[in-house]
């Protein structure tokens, strides 16, 4: 099975007034269909910079990221944005919703960005996922209404919304307290397990990562070690180099 | 974009009252759209109102003068001279072309000039009145009631001989003594003496001839007044500018030479000075409500009304100078009885009763009009007096006419408007005469003296044969008697000929058949104003009438413009505005855009693309312009309206011309209202460009940073 994202010699260096910062330092890897991957190490050792880059907000230094068979530095920043909203799913740090909209809207807003399903058809495909995270109650609620957890499956289901082949999460749970942010990995989980949905998730937290198929340990801007916890069967396993 | 509209005006509308930035930006906006509704309905409405005035008062739609006019035509003046026209010399044949223009309803001919005019000061009115009584008397025509008056005559000079002696006193003390002519108070205390009257009776003629030179220019209170007139067709006039109305007296009779004062003129030059002041103080007090007495209570300045009074203490001359000796002692008794007092002395009597306040005025105001003005000359030239204005003429010299006053006018809804209100009305000859034109009159009258003369044309070529050739004896003897000289300068016939000139009746075609200096073209339509100015411009050139045309704006010169000027300020002013909302609102939306770059990182990230956050920036600019923008105006409505029914009133007296009457109610038309928001829109959109530019480059890469 051909990799969903596969990443070859990668180089990032940021440039912080004069002087660069390298943030990758030459990092391969491939991600297959249906993988729930935990990317773990300590601050700075590059994780957010490699979600950035598999994420398409980002283009590496020198190296090549292909996502879905596209190399990323050579698309424009219209198919770029194109990839995002149809190929990708993303849950953040801080959640990141629209505060002016409702649970509903900021779950729907992917659906009308893509114009491709009728209203009745966004409807259905609303409720279902929100059903699914349990705020199937809350749907005319503003996010500032909402707890921290329950705005974080807000947006996993807006995420999930467009169907992507991948979703990316940095950090999910770093803003929730540890139960609520095991439950998010749990649903996570759940959605991967039931949909084949390839999650690729950051975190620094050992309970967290342990859920994952594959850890894939960074530190210094290098992959120091890409395992599978014993205990969790893999399903399939990401190729580390 | 277009699909994704609805969730754009979504997140605008939602957005609204989202953040302080926003309600600061709608703000500018509601405030830029009230200004610009209510200033450009006003300027507007005002715009209407002076044209209606300009309009209807003297201009017409259209103005034509000669092309060979040195200066432009201005119906109001021209910085304090009047313009130098060019005479058109035949008016009838012009009116007849004109009128033949499918849009021209009427022509009217026209001719404004300026005199300085002396209203005669008090001693000279008192000493000529005088004369003739002495005249009478030395006729033999003697009789109980006239010695009455010329007794009672004699007293009242001698009472303002009095009164100017005191008054002499009064400023020795004031000025050192040297200041004042020894001459002079020699002169008056002589005429004061009970010698000089004794004598008065033996050498009334001697003595008055002293008085007038010695004594009459002394007094001060004669006004050289400034006497705009306007010769026109005065039935034409009245039939073509609907707006004129008869205040005093009546039209001048069809045909007549007669003269009409404007209403506004004759109050404010003609009228005594003490009448005029306690009407002006009625207005502030009564019409405006606003009090006499304000310095005591707030020890600031003295209202107008103070001032008007204290000037009605000090001047009291005026009404003593009037009064003889027994309306003297009329008006002392009745002050006395009005004031409770028992002073004698009539100065002091005025000055305690000029001393208003708040309490006494209207009663003070009725007893000065029922029981003082009846002993009083109110007005300085009466309806039915006979005028004489002297005027330079074209030439140069100095020309003299008489014209009866027939009585005066205003136009509707101007009465207090002074532009309006300053320019009188003459009729057409007595105007060709002033301005040194050959008049039907005239013409006639130097036939009369070639006749008399036995002047006759003599033909160049045979000059020499007819004077001193024996043919035919053109020469004649010098026989004296042909000319009766004592005929005709005997004072009865020249005023016989004088009275016989001011009855004549002109026929219509003696009226049109001269010079004009301009006419007024009313329309029959005044939309089609340009299309009209255009078929009289070629009509002009077609028949070599060498004509200029212009608008009534125009031919009111500054005025006209005045509107326009307003405008331009408030365009002006608007454009200054709106710079500084343009750079206020780009300041806002730029802090706005910066607060939102983890949302914008966000939605860029979650797959919308550039397009779709220019159009967010856009939308809600839009929408907070449309919704604030909408308020502004719905509110500057309702202040248009609440200021149409309740009305501005005008300042001063110009602003009643601009106004066309005492209040300006204005009005708003849709072009103010979508002007206002074109406006609006552009200034928001315009302000927003940048901003929204900064937006569309905020990287989907924010949207993983920590938010702030």
């Amino acid at each position: 099975m051909a990799a969903i994202v596969s990443l070859s010699d990668v180089i990032k260096t940021y440039r912080l007034g004069t002087v660069e910062v390298p943030a990758l330092r030459g990092v391969s890897l491939d991600v297959h269909a249906g993988d729930f991957i935990s990317i773990a190490g300590p601050s700075g050792s590059g994780k957010t910079t490699l979600l950035n880059l598999i994420g398409c907000v980002d283009t590496a230094t020198s190296g090549t990221v292909l996502v879905d068979g596209n190399d990323t530095r050579h698309l424009s920043d219209r198919k770029l944005t194109d990839l995002r909203l149809n190929t990708l799913g993303f849950i953040f740090q801080s959640f990141n919703l629209v505060s002016v909209l409702s649970v509903f809207q900021n779950v729907e807003f992917p659906l009308l960005l893509q114009r491709r399903l009728s209203k009745s058809e966004r409807r259905d495909r609303v409720m279902s996922l929100l059903e699914q995270v349990g705020l199937a109650s809350h749907v005319d609620h503003r996010p500032n209404e909402l707890s921290g957890g329950q705005r974080q499956r807000v947006a996993v289901a807006r995420a999930l919304v467009t169907q992507p082949q991948i979703v990316l999460a940095d950090e999910p749970t770093a803003n929730l307290d540890s139960v609520t942010g095991n439950n998010i990995i749990d649903l996570m989980k759940e959605l991967n397990e039931k949909n084949g949905t390839t999650f690729i998730f950051s975190t620094h937290d050992a309970k967290v990562m342990s859920h994952a198929n594959v850890v894939i340990k960074l530190a210094d801007g290098k992959i120091v070690d890409g395992v599978a916890p014993g205990s969790v069967p893999l399903k399939s396993v990401a190729e580390v180099h | 974009m277009g699909g994704h509209l609805r969730i754009l005006i979504r997140i605008a509308l939602r957005n609204l009252f989202a953040t302080k930035l926003n309600l600061i930006i709608g703000g500018i906006i509601l405030v830029g759209t009230l200004l610009v509704v209510v200033g450009g309905a006003l300027l507007d409405s005002m715009d209407q109102s002076m044209s209606r005035s300009i309009i209807g008062s003297v201009a017409g739609n259209i103005q034509v003068y000669s092309a060979k006019s040195k200066d432009e035509l201005a119906l109001y003046g021209a910085m304090g001279s009047e313009a130098d026209l060019a005479a058109i010399d035949d008016f009838s044949k012009l009116k007849a072309a004109l009128e033949m223009v499918p849009n021209v309803k009427t022509v009217v001919p026209m001719g404004i000039n300026a005199a300085l005019i002396t209203s005669g000061n008090t001693v000279d009115i008192a000493l000529e009145k005088m004369r003739d009584l002495v005249r009478q008397k030395l006729e033999g025509r003697a009789s109980p009631d006239l010695e009455a008056r010329y007794q009672s005559q004699k007293e009242y000079i001698r009472q303002i001989l009095r009164v100017l002696q005191s008054d002499l006193k009064k400023r020795e003390v004031l000025v050192t003594a040297k200041a004042i002519e020894p001459e002079n108070l020699a002169a008056l205390d002589r005429a004061a003496s009970n010698a000089f009257w004794n004598g008065f009776d033996r050498d009334p003629l001697n003595s008055l001839e002293f008085l007038e030179n010695k004594i009459a220019p002394q007094s001060s209170d004669a006004d050289l007044i400034y006497l705009r007139y306007m010769g026109t067709d005065l039935d034409e006039f009245q039939k073509s500018f609907d707006r004129i109305e008869i205040v005093d007296g009546r039209a001048v009779p069809s045909g007549h030479r007669g003269f009409l004062f404007a209403k506004f003129f004759y109050e404010n030059q003609l009228k005594l000075k003490a009448a005029r002041r306690l009407d002006r103080i009625k207005k502030t007090v009564v019409d405006q409500g606003k009090p006499i007495v304000t310095s005591t209570g707030r020890g600031g300045q003295p209202s107008e009304a103070e001032h008007l009074l204290k000037q009605n203490q000090a001047q009291t001359q005026e009404i003593i100078l009037q009064l003889d000796k027994i309306k003297s002692d009329q008006a002392i008794e009745r002050l006395q009885r009005e004031l409770g007092s028992t002073e004698k002395d009539l100065d002091t009597l005025l000055k305690h009763f000029f001393d208003m306040n708040d309490q006494n005025f209207t009663r003070r105001f009725n007893f000065f009009y029922e029981q003082l003005a009846p002993l009083l000359e109110l007005y300085r030239i009466r309806v039915g007096d006979v005028l004489t204005i002297k005027a330079f003429t074209r030439s140069g010299y100095v020309q003299s006419i008489n014209v009866p006053v027939y009585g005066t006018f205003q136009f509707k809804g101007m009465e207090d408007a002074a532009l309006a209100g300053s320019l009188n009305l003459m009729d057409l000859v007595s105007f060709r005469d002033l301005f040194g034109y050959l008049s039907a009159d005239k013409i006639e009258e130097v036939n009369n003296l070639k006749k008399l003369a036995g002047a006759e044309a003599i033909d160049r070529s045979r000059a020499e044969e007819e004077l001193f050739g024996t043919a035919r004896k053109v020469v004649a003897e010098a026989t004296p008697g042909l000319i009766d000289e004592g005929t005709e300068s005997n004072a009865s016939l020249r005023a016989l000929r004088r009275e016989e000139l001011l009855r004549r009746v002109y026929s219509k075609d003696e009226m049109d058949n001269g010079v004009m200096l301009n006419a007024a073209v009313i329309l029959k339509d005044p939309a089609k104003i340009k299309q009209t100015m255009k078929e009289i411009e070629s009509l002009s050139e077609r028949e070599k009438f060498n004509l200029k045309v212009v608008s009534w704006q125009t031919a009111a010169g500054l005025i006209g413009q005045f509107v326009s000027l307003a405008k331009l300020a408030l365009y002006i002013a608007v454009f200054i505005i709106f710079i500084v909302a343009l750079v206020i609102i780009n300041n806002a939306m730029m802090m706005a855009t910066m607060q939102r770059v983890h949302e914008i990182g966000t939605m860029r990230a979650i797959g919308a693309q550039r397009s779709f956050v220019l159009g967010l920036v856009l939308t809600e600019i839009i929408v907070l312009g449309l919704v604030f923008g909408a308020t502004g105006a719905a509110i500057g409505t309702g202040v248009v309206k609440w200021l149409g029914r309740v009305g501005i009133a005008a300042p001063n007296d110009w602003f009643y011309f601009f106004f066309s009457g005492p209040r300006l109610h204005p009005w708003l038309t849709a072009a103010n209202l979508i002007a206002a928001f074109v406006i609006v829109l552009l200034v928001s959109a315009i302000s927003t460009l940048y901003p929204a530019f900064l937006a569309t480059r905020v990287a989907p890469v924010r949207a993983m940073q920590a938010e702030e």
